[in-house]
C-alpha cells in the first residue's frame, strides 16, 4: 500500500500511520486541473518504522513546515509532496526510490537517514539522472560515492569529529582520551575521525572501547571506564543506545567526574536530551545544529508553533533540505530541466539556512558548514539545552585526497 | 581490584534479574499451557510505557509496578478471550504467526499511542542513590531489580510448587479432562494463568524502563532476550529459566567486561556451545507423556 502523505501539516501528523491514511485517501480522490506549470513532484526516502522511526518522523515535519510556510508552491509551482519509508534498510531504499522515479515520476527525490541506505542510493539516482538531495552522513558520500547528480545539504561524519579533536585538543585536554563508540559504520567513522584528527595535533589516545549496536546494559563498560581513570571521555551513541549509556553515565556517578564529549547526535536536542534528564549536563559535543544557532532562531519558532518540542537534528536538516530545494528552483525559474544550470546556480552563492548561510563545494556537492561546539546547559525553564560555546566557521570536508 | 570485580558481579546479577523477570512470564505459559507467546514483548513494552507516565504524573512512585501489572493482565485477559484461546489446542507453528502478528499490531498500536520518542522513566528520590563497594559507586536502583526479580521468581515458584491452586494447574497441564471430571473449570484456569503472564511481562517492563527506557522495537529486543533465557533454561523447567537467567546475565556481562568489541559473539558462541552439549536446556523437564 502506498504510504503517500499530501502536504500534511496539522500538529498531531506525527501521529505518522493516521496522517499517511489521510494523506492516501486524500490521493484516491481526483484532483481538478489546475491551470498553472506542472506541479513539481517532490519525493522523499526517509525511515518512519525500524530503528530510525522518530527521526523520520521529524525530518518528515521539517519538511512539511517548509513547503506549508511556501504555500506548498515552490517558483511558481505546486508541490506535491510524496513520502516513502526505507526501514532503514537498504534494499527497501533502493525498491523505494525505484517505484519514486519510475512509477511517481517525481522530479526530484530528496532525504535518507542511514547511511547504508544513503550509499545504496548513489548508484540508483545517479543511474536515472535524479536530482537528489542526500541526507545521510558517511564520509564517502562526499569523496568517492560523490556524484554528480547528488546534492549535499548536511553534515558528513568527519566534519564533526575532526572539529570534536579540535576543541578536546585545545580546551579540555591533551593527553589520555578514552573513545567508545557503537560498532558500526557511523560509530567508526565518528571515533576514527576524531582520533586521527587528535594525534595529528599530538595527542595522546588511550584506551578504545566498542559495543555491539542496540547495547541493553552498559554497566559493565561504565564500571571499566571508572577503572581507567580516563582524563576525558569522548564518545558515539545514537538513539536508545545514546539515552541507556547517559542515563546510566550518571547512574555510575561519572557525570561531572569525568569530562564527556561527543559528536552531535549522541546528545541530539529532540530525541536524546529529553529522555536523559540532567545526566548530559556539563556534556560538550560538536554539531551542526543547535537551538541557540542564531541563524535557526526564526526556524525553531515556527516547528515549535506546530506543537513540537524544540528541534532536533533531523527536523533541522528536513527543513535545511527543503530551503535548499527551494533555492535551487527559484534561481534556475522553476526549471529542473537542464541540472547542469541548476548545479551551477546552486554553487553560484551561498543558501540561506537554517543552519546558517552554506556555499556548497564544486568538486562534490557537499555542503560547507558552520560547526557549532555545543555545551548542554539547563534552559530557562529547566529543560536540557544544546547551547553554542564555540564555532568553527565553514568547515569543509576535504573529499578526495588530490 | 575488589571492588571492580564486586561490581561487575553485581552489574551481572542485575543484568540476569532482568532477564529472569522477562523469562519468568514467558516460561509461565510456555511451560505450564505449552503455548507459544510472541506477544510477550508487547506486554513488556506496554508495562514501561504504564510505568513511565505513572511515574511522570505524580502519583506514588510504587503503585506504578502494581498498575503495570493489573493493567497489562487485563489486556492478556482480552486477548485470552479472543483470539488465543481458540488456539491453545493448536500446532506451534500456528501460534507463532498468531502471536507474532498481534506482536506487529500492537508495536503499531503503541507507536500511535505513546508516540515514536524514547521516554525514561522520572525515577522516585529514594531509588537514584549509589552504594559504594570498595570505592566504586553502585546504582541503588540495580539492587531494587536485583531484589525484585529474586523475590518474584520465589512467590511464583511458591505459587506454583506450593499450593492446591498451583497443583491443580499442574494436573490440568497433564490431562485436562481428568481435571474437568473433578469440576474444575479448566478455561478459568488457564485464562488466569495467562493473565498472570501478562501481568509478569508489564510488572518487568515497569521495573525494567529505568534501565532499558522505551521506544518503539523494544518489544522484540526484549522478546529476544527472554526467548533466550527459556530455551537455554529447558523448555518447560522453572528452576532452568531461573538457572539461565543467572547463566545467560552474567555470559553477556563479563564478554563485555574481558571482550567488549566481540561480547555478542563470545556470549552467544556460549550459548550455542551449551545447547550443543545439553539439547534439552540447563534442566530438561521430566517427560510426562503415557
Amino acid at each position: 500500500m502506498p504510504k503517500h502523505c499530501q502536504n500534511d501539516i496539522r500538529p498531531g501528523a506525527s501521529l505518522g500511520r493516521r496522517g499517511l491514511l489521510a494523506g492516501a485517501a486524500a490521493l484516491g480522490l481526483a484532483r481538478p486541473a489546475i491551470a498553472q506549470a506542472q506541479p513539481l513532484r517532490i519525493g522523499m526516502v526517509t525511515s518512519l518504522s525500524g530503528p530510525f522511526t522518530a527521526l523520520g518522523e521529524s525530518m518528515r515535519a521539517g519538511m512539511q513546515l517548509l513547503l506549508a510556510q511556501s504555500g506548498q508552491a515552490i517558483a511558481g509551482r505546486r508541490v506535491e509532496f510524496l513520502v516513502e519509508d526505507d526501514q532503514a534498510r537498504p534494499e527497501e531504499g533502493v525498491r523505494k526510490a525505484r517505484k519514486l522515479i519510475g512509477q511517481d515520476r517525481v522530479d526530484l527525490l530528496c532525504g535518507v537517514i542511514s547511511s547504508g541506505v544513503a550509499l545504496a542510493l548513489r548508484d540508483v539516482v545517479t543511474e536515472a539522472r535524479m536530482p537528489t538531495f542526500l541526507l545521510g552522513s558517511a564520509n564517502d558520500l562526499a569523496r568517492k560515492a560523490a556524484s554528480p547528480f547528488i546534492l549535499r545539504p548536511t553534515k558528513t561524519n568527519w566534519m564533526l569529529g575532526d572539529t570534536a579533536a579540535r576543541w578536546t585538543y585545545e580546551k579540555v585536554s591533551k593527553s589520555k582520551v578514552l573513545t567508545v563508540g557503537s560498532d558500526y559504520a557511523a560509530g567508526r567513522e565518528y571515533i576514527g575521525d576524531f582520533a586521527e584528527g587528535y594525534r595529528r595535533l599530538g595527542g595522546g589516545i588511550g584506551r578504545q572501547l566498542w559495543t555491539p549496536l542496540g547495547s541493553a546494559d552498559f554497566g559493565p563498560l561504565l564500571t571499566t571506564i571508572a577503572s581507567e581513570r580516563p582524563e576525558v571521555v569522548y564518545g558515539f551513541f545514537a538513539g536508545s543506545d545514546a539515552v541507556r549509556f547517559l542515563r546510566q553515565w550518571k547512574e555510575y556517578r561519572l557525570a561531572g567526574r569525568v569530562p564527556l564529549v561527543g559528536t552531535g547526535a549522541f546528545f541530539d536536542q529532540e530525541d536524546v536530551l529529553p529522555a536523559v534528564g540532567d545526566a548530559a549536563l556539563g556534556a560538550v559535543n560538536t554539531f551542526h545544529q543547535s537551538p541557540t544557532a542564531p541563524a535557526s532562531a526564526a526556524f525553531i519558532e515556527a516547528y515549535r508553533a506546530t506543537g513540537k518540542p524544540l528541534p532536533g537534528e533531523f527536523s533541522t536538516t528536513g527543513y535545511v533540505c527543503g530551503q535548499v530545494i527551494k533555492a535551487a528552483l527559484e534561481r534556475s525559474n522553476g526549471d529542473l530541466a537542464d541540472w547542469e544550470k541548476t548545479r551551477a546556480g546552486l554553487f553560484a552563492a551561498p543558501v540561506e539556512t537554517a543552519f546558517g548561510p552554506m556555499p556548497f563545494d564544486p568538486r562534490n556537492g557537499q555542503a560547507i558548514l558552520d560547526i557549532h561546539v555545543n555545551e548542554v546547559k539547563r534552559g530557562e525553564d529547566g529543560r536540557m539545552v544544546n547551547t553554542v560555546l564555540h564555532t568553527y566557521r565553514q568547515v569543509r570536508d576535504p573529499g578526495i585526497p588530490a | 581490584m575488589m571492588g571492580y570485580a564486586a561490581i561487575q558481579v553485581l552489574n551481572a546479577l542485575s543484568f540476569s534479574a532482568l532477564l529472569l523477570l522477562t523469562g519468568l512470564g514467558l516460561s509461565v505459559v510456555l511451560s505450564l499451557m505449552n503455548f507459544v507467546n510472541l506477544a510477550h514483548g508487547s506486554f513488556y513494552l506496554l508495562g514501561s510505557y504504564i510505568a513511565v507516565h505513572w511515574l511522570a504524573s505524580g502519583a506514588p512512585w510504587w503503585m506504578a509496578f502494581p498498575v503495570a501489572f493489573l493493567a497489562t493482565a487485563l489486556a492478556g485477559a482480552l486477548l485470552e478471550r479472543f483470539p488465543l484461546r481458540a488456539f491453545y489446542a493448536r500446532p506451534h507453528l500456528m501460534q507463532v504467526l498468531l502471536t507474532y502478528g498481534l506482536s506487529v499490531i500492537f508495536a503499531d498500536l503503541m507507536r500511535w499511542g505513546f508516540g515514536a520518542q524514547i521516554l525514561s522513566p522520572e525515577l522516585p528520590e529514594m531509588l537514584q542513590g549509589v552504594v559504594f563497594l570498595f570505592d566504586m559507586p553502585f546504582p541503588l536502583y540495580r539492587l531494587f531489580i536485583i531484589g525484585a526479580g529474586f523475590a518474584m521468581a520465589l512467590a511464583l515458584w511458591l505459587l506454583f510448587d506450593r499450593t492446591m491452586w498451583g497443583a491443580v494447574v499442574r494436573a490440568a497441564v497433564s490431562d485436562r479432562g481428568i481435571v474437568e471430571t473433578l469440576g474444575i473449570d479448566t478455561r478459568r484456569l488457564f485464562a488466569a494463568v495467562f493473565m498472570l503472564s501478562a501481568g509478569l511481562g508489564g510488572l518487568s517492563g515497569a521495573l525494567g524502563a529505568g534501565m532499558l527506557a522505551a521506544y518503539p522495537g523494544l518489544d522484540e529486543e526484549v522478546l529476544i532476550l527472554a526467548l533466550i533465557t527459556v530455551v537455554v533454561g529447558g523448555l518447560g523447567s522453572f528452576g532452568g529459566t531461573v538457572l539461565s537467567a543467572l547463566v545467560v546475565g552474567f555470559a553477556l556481562t563479563f564478554s563485555k567486561v574481558w571482550f567488549p568489541e566481540f561480547a555478542n559473539l563470545a556470549a552467544f558462541s556460549a550459548m550455542i556451545a551449551l545447547l550443543l552439549a545439553r539439547p534439552n536446556g540447563l534442566v530438561a523437564p521430566p517427560l510426562r507423556q503415557l
